[in-house]
């Protein structure tokens, strides 16, 4: 390894390190609400109550579950199902599906209605 | 008969195309074989291999026809041409090129590892940026502190890779021996 490449490492941790406050304060902490977003608009859904929400993205339906207080993708029209594997939503960890364009966050209260999610 | 001229352009289509063809076949294999890592836009990145290569042994216009050539060309069999995927994939091998041909012009300051940890770092912000326009909030960069650190490992695993493969071909390895 170069000088040049310890001075890229140091930058990548440097740049991970000082984003991570930023990347904290875009999503809100765990506050007993998740907001969903997809191509259509959002809606805030309560995490104290289960159910099952359908929200409908580029390429499909995305559908989220709450149990528990998480709130988790049981199953996507995507390719790579990332955002099944990806687990449930954590403050500071949003789950997404990039490829339908939508994703679930922790928010503090409730939001507008969103037409295309079906529960 | 051809020329020496003609003969050299001949050899560098042929190679460039190989290089193209191997990248896209490491792809497919990665995203068929090795389980996507549970962050998106994160990959092991085993195409980069061959863009690392192709930037250190051909330069910047072959290891970009190799990039993004590859991006279309894994869009074109997937049938997700134009598609959120192939806009994924194509700014994250966008950012990670850019990154990857400023670093190389700069001399024997930075090596092939050099180039391949701030491309795999360029990459997954290029993606999660793409993400945030897609899902049009700021949400995915809320995974840029953790996938910034995964892409460290990563490129170091692909930097040692292209060095190992540069280092075993002798005669493609003129301009990239000492890196």
């Amino acid at each position: 390894m170069t000088r040049g490449d310890t001075l890229v490492v140091v930058a990548v941790v440097a740049l991970a390190l000082l984003s991570a406050p930023t990347a904290g304060a875009l999503v809100a902490p765990a506050g007993g609400m998740a907001v969903l977003r997809g191509p259509a608009g959002s809606t805030t859904v309560d995490l104290s109550s289960p159910g099952r929400y359908i929200v409908s993205g580029r390429t499909g339906d995305v559908v989220f579950e709450v149990d528990e207080g998480a709130i988790t993708v049981t199953s996507a029209d995507c390719p790579d199902q990332l955002c099944v594997r990806m687990g449930a939503a954590a403050p500071g960890r949003p789950v997404i599906c990039a490829p339908n364009g939508v994703s679930a966050t922790f928010a503090n209260g409730p939001g507008e209605s969103l037409d295309a999610v079906s529960r | 008969m051809l020329s020496p001229a003609d003969r050299s352009a001949a050899q560098r289509i042929a190679s460039t195309a190989v290089l193209l063809a191997l990248a896209a076949v490491l792809g497919y294999l990665e995203s068929v074989v090795l389980p996507p890592l549970p962050v998106p836009g994160l990959r092991v990145g085993l195409a980069n291999i061959v863009v690392v290569f192709a930037l250190a042994t051909y330069g910047p216009r072959v290891a970009g026809i190799v990039s993004i050539g590859r991006v279309f060309v894994v869009a074109l069999a997937a049938g997700t041409l134009g598609g959120p995927s192939f806009l994924l994939s194509l700014g994250g091998a966008l950012a990670a090129l850019a990154v990857m041909i400023v670093l190389a012009s700069a001399g024997p300051l930075f090596s092939v590892i050099g180039w391949s940890v701030a491309g795999s770092a360029a990459h997954v912000a290029g993606q999660l940026l793409v993400a945030a326009a897609l899902v049009t909030s700021a949400a995915p960069l809320a995974l840029l502190p953790v996938s910034l650190g995964l892409s460290i490992p990563l490129g170091f695993a692909v930097g040692y890779s292209a060095r190992l493969l540069i280092s075993r071909v002798p005669d493609l390895s003129l301009s990239a021996a000492g890196r």
